[in-house]
């Protein structure tokens, strides 16, 4: 028990980190499943030529990712549950949803 | 509130533009529930379509190749037929309803529908973004009017404030445009009912000032005119009485100095008070400005001389119309100013000249002047430059620029005051305007 | 896209112009010339279009989280603006001429600042939306509909705030001012939260049921007083940090105005 909160300090520490894309102005995954109760780094890659831009009401994120670009938001810790997000320069294709367990 | 226009323009457009966007956005999102609404109903049928199919005749059929939609008809878990655009993979999980979900790079809205067989899945799709271009084509219709007219209605908003204030404008250029002395009353008819009190009580505030100005001028003139009579006894008397006293008394000079001065002053009040504009106009006549300047000096020249003071008369004859006697005074008044202001051997110029643009009569003299801020004050009347200490020792009932300010605006002359081309002293500049200048009889 | 461009303008403009119009109205009250408002938006619109195309070269600042960075940095320099503006507006200033230029400087200041960090977004949307020629119309149409709401929003405010009584008008547009610049806080905290540069917490409460942010009210509050539907503990320390060092600091410098007034 000791030693497996041990191991997971330094986890916790570095961060689990997940990756999406947006491409055509979908988020690729448009669902990612990430463990409840911890902060995440997730990376989202822009690889179309237009900005868009990253928003979540549910999380309360909100950044610019440029086109061609990558941009690093900071999530959590989250409780148990579904939160979506979307492409606020593309809300009708760009949706995705994360998904804390 | 600096202008009531900006502020009714800009209220009323802002309200508009807030009430009208936001009526707009409303039917937008309507118009686009419902075209959604539309294009579901249609994927429906193609659901419905499809299952009505019978299995062979999937085979036989050629598959569908456009883009906008994907179709995929399930039995028993296998792929039975699918259109070209569809992955080879479930579009979205078996179970009924509508969906949104991506799949060959694109965001799809998927409708899953089981079939007539419990085994038998139907799933039809649409690209969403074409679905919400279409939707979005059909709503802009619809609504871009509506944006559209708004400039419309700015316009509208611009234009019918204006007109709504232009009374107003009205009455301030009519109130701007008055004469100082021009009391007669603003005209009433026309006027809208919101304006009607404001005009009615400017009019009863005129009128008041109107009777109380010619009263004072007629208490000034008939008191003026009823002095003359013991004035005129007064002088006789003096005269009696200082040929019965022996030698000169020097309390008998100021005495008859004193009268002199009284006398002086009746005269002037008169002079001033004597006539109302409508009068005047009556009386102009053709005259000539140089001619009587001439007149004038020649009836001053004692004053003149015995202050070995220098006078020159510069120009040469000039025709107007005006006042024979008025004008007359005009000059008086000024060439006693200059005189009594000048130093013993002092200089004095008069100068007639003429132009397109009116006649201009100038007086120069090489006194002290006047300092510039009291430019303003000098044609008040009873006002004297330096008060009751008055420098020049000289003395005068400070009615004399004022009667002369009288006399110009009565011939609708400009006058200015300035330092004169001597070394010192004051230049007196009257301008009459064309009107009332006879410019064929004009020599310049 | 329509409703995408509108909601996107829509929010930028409307927080710009109820600044704009707070600090207007004030500067009317108190005989400023209104001039300081062309060089406010000349030079916050400039900074838009600048700080719109350097966006990405900030974002890679401080290993990604530039933008959170920059933008948090320009929400406490307009809080700050805010703060002064709102103790010097507290008192009558009417016979000290010769503030009136720093006064002047320092909402020019804070108006191009806040037009710079909302503008940007703006500029970077439509820079990327309006090159997609399809999309033209609606994209165009809706930036109007969202700029003309907002700032049909701030020219009323600015009537409404100058035909109230003039002994509310300092109360209110300082508590406006207040609540404006609480805001600023507590977003200058949320993006460091973001690029987390603050401890990340759970929520305090989460209030999206009720008034969700994304609904025209939620929009409107967001904008009047920074409404946050599920703000975290640091968050709502910032926010209402900010309202009350705002609020003392103003009440402190009335206090002592006032008795230097009456020595």
């Amino acid at each position: 028990m000791l030693a497996t909160s041990l191991l997971a300090l330094p986890a916790i520490a570095a961060k689990p980190v997940f990756e999406i894309e947006i491409r055509n102005h979908l988020f690729e995954p448009s669902e990612i499943v990430v463990p409840a109760n911890t902060k995440i780094k997730l990376i989202i890659y822009n690889r179309d030529s237009t900005a868009e831009e990253f928003e979540s009401y549910e999380l309360n994120r909100e950044k610019v990712i440029m086109g061609n670009r990558k941009a690093v938001v900071f999530i959590g810790p989250l409780k148990p549950g579904t939160y979506p997000f979307f492409g606020e320069f593309n809300p009708n294709t760009a949706q995705g949803t994360i998904v804390a367990e | 509130m600096k202008s009531i226009r900006a502020f009714l323009v800009m209220v009323l457009l802002a309200t508009m533009t807030l009430v009208v966007f936001i009526a707009a956005l409303r039917g937008y999102r309507a118009s686009m529930v419902e075209v959604e609404a539309l294009l579901d109903g249609q994927l429906v049928e193609m659901a419905q379509l499809l299952d009505s199919l019978h299995p062979d005749e999937f085979s036989r059929t050629e598959a569908y190749e456009g883009e906008e939609f994907a179709f995929q008809v399930w039995v028993s878990g296998k792929l039975l037929k699918k259109s070209a655009s569809a992955p080879r993979t479930l579009m979205a999980p078996l179970t009924a309803g509508f969906r949104d979900g991506n799949f060959n790079s694109y965001r799809w809205r998927v409708l899953a529908k089981q079939g007539h067989t419990s085994e038998q899945w139907i799933l039809v799709a649409q690209r969403a973004d074409l679905r919400i271009r279409l939707a979005e084509e059909v709503t802009l219709e619809a609504v871009l009017p509506i944006i559209a007219s708004l400039p419309i209605a700015g316009v509208l908003i611009w234009l019918v404030v204006g007109r709504g204030l232009q009374p107003l404008r009205r009455l301030a250029r009519q109130l701007g445009d008055k004469r100082s002395d021009d009391l007669s009353p603003l005209p009433v008819s026309g006027s809208p009912a919101e304006l009607r009190q404001v005009i009615n009580s400017t009019n009863s505030l005129l009128n008041r000032l109107a009777l109380a100005f010619d009263r004072e001028k007629r208490f000034a003139a008939d008191a003026a005119h009823e002095l003359r009579t013991p004035i005129s006894v007064l002088k006789i008397n003096m005269h009696n009485l200082s040929r019965d006293l022996p030698g000169d008394n020097p309390n008998l000079d100021k005495l008859k100095d004193g009268i002199e001065r009284v006398g002086h002053l009746v005269e002037q009040i008169l002079a001033l008070y004597r006539s109302t504009p409508e009068q005047f106009m009556a009386n102009f006549d053709h005259l000539d400005l140089h001619a009587l300047a001439q007149e004038a000096i020649g009836r001053h020249y004692d004053e003149f001389s015995s202050r070995d003071q220098q006078i020159e008369l510069v120009g040469h004859s000039c025709q107007m119309v005006g006042d024979h006697f008025a004008l007359e005074t005009l000059l008086q008044n000024l060439l006693s100013n200059a005189s009594k202001y000048t130093p013993r051997g002092g200089q004095i110029r008069v100068s007639v000249r003429s132009d397109n643009t009116g006649a201009t009569l100038l007086v120069e003299d090489s006194g002290p002047g006047i300092a510039r801020k009291e430019y303003q004050r000098v044609f008040e009347r009873f006002y004297r430059t330096g008060g009751d200490r008055h420098g020049s020792g000289v003395r005068g009932c400070g009615l004399g620029l004022a009667i002369v300010r009288h006399i110009t605006d009565l011939h609708n002359a400009r006058i200015e005051l300035g330092r004169s081309s001597f070394t010192s002293g004051l230049s007196v500049t009257i301008s009459f305007p064309v009107s009332t200048v006879n410019r064929v009889g004009c020599q310049a | 896209m329509l409703l995408t461009s509108v909601i996107i303008v829509l929010r930028e403009v409307l927080e710009a112009a109820l600044i704009i119009s707070v600090l207007l109205a004030l500067s009317r009250i108190a005989g400023i010339r209104l001039t300081w408002i062309r060089w406010a938006l000349g030079t916050g619109t400039l900074a838009a279009i600048i700080y719109a195309g350097s966006t990405a070269v900030v974002s890679d600042w401080f290993d990604g989280v530039g933008q959170e960075v920059i933008n948090a940095l320009l929400q406490v320099a307009i809080y700050v603006c805010l703060v002064i503006l709102a103790m010097y507006f507290s008192v009558d200033h009417r016979a000290e001429e010769g503030k009136y230029l720093r006064l002047r400087l320092l909402m020019v200041i804070g108006v191009s600042l806040a037009i710079m960090r909302e503008g940007s977004e703006v500029f970077i949307y439509l820079s990327g939306s309006i090159s997609d020629l399809s999309q033209f119309t609606s994209v165009l149409t809706g930036g109007l509909v969202g700029a003309g709401i907002g700032i049909s929003a701030g020219v009323l405010a600015y009537y409404l705030l100058l035909n109230l009584r003039r002994d509310i008008l300092p109360y209110l547009s300082t508590v406006l001012l207040a609540f404006v610049a609480a805001g600023m806080a507590g977003q200058a905290a949320l993006l460091l939260i973001q690029a987390d540069w603050l401890p990340s917490q759970q929520a305090l409460w989460d209030s999206s049921q009720w008034l969700p942010e994304d609904s025209v009210p939620g929009q409107l509050l967001y904008a009047l007083i920074g409404y946050e539907a599920s703000p975290t503990p640091v968050q709502a320390t910032a926010y209402f940090g900010g309202l009350l060092l705002l609020l003392v600091l103003v009440a402190f410098h009335r206090y002592t105005q006032k008795s230097r007034a009456s020595d």
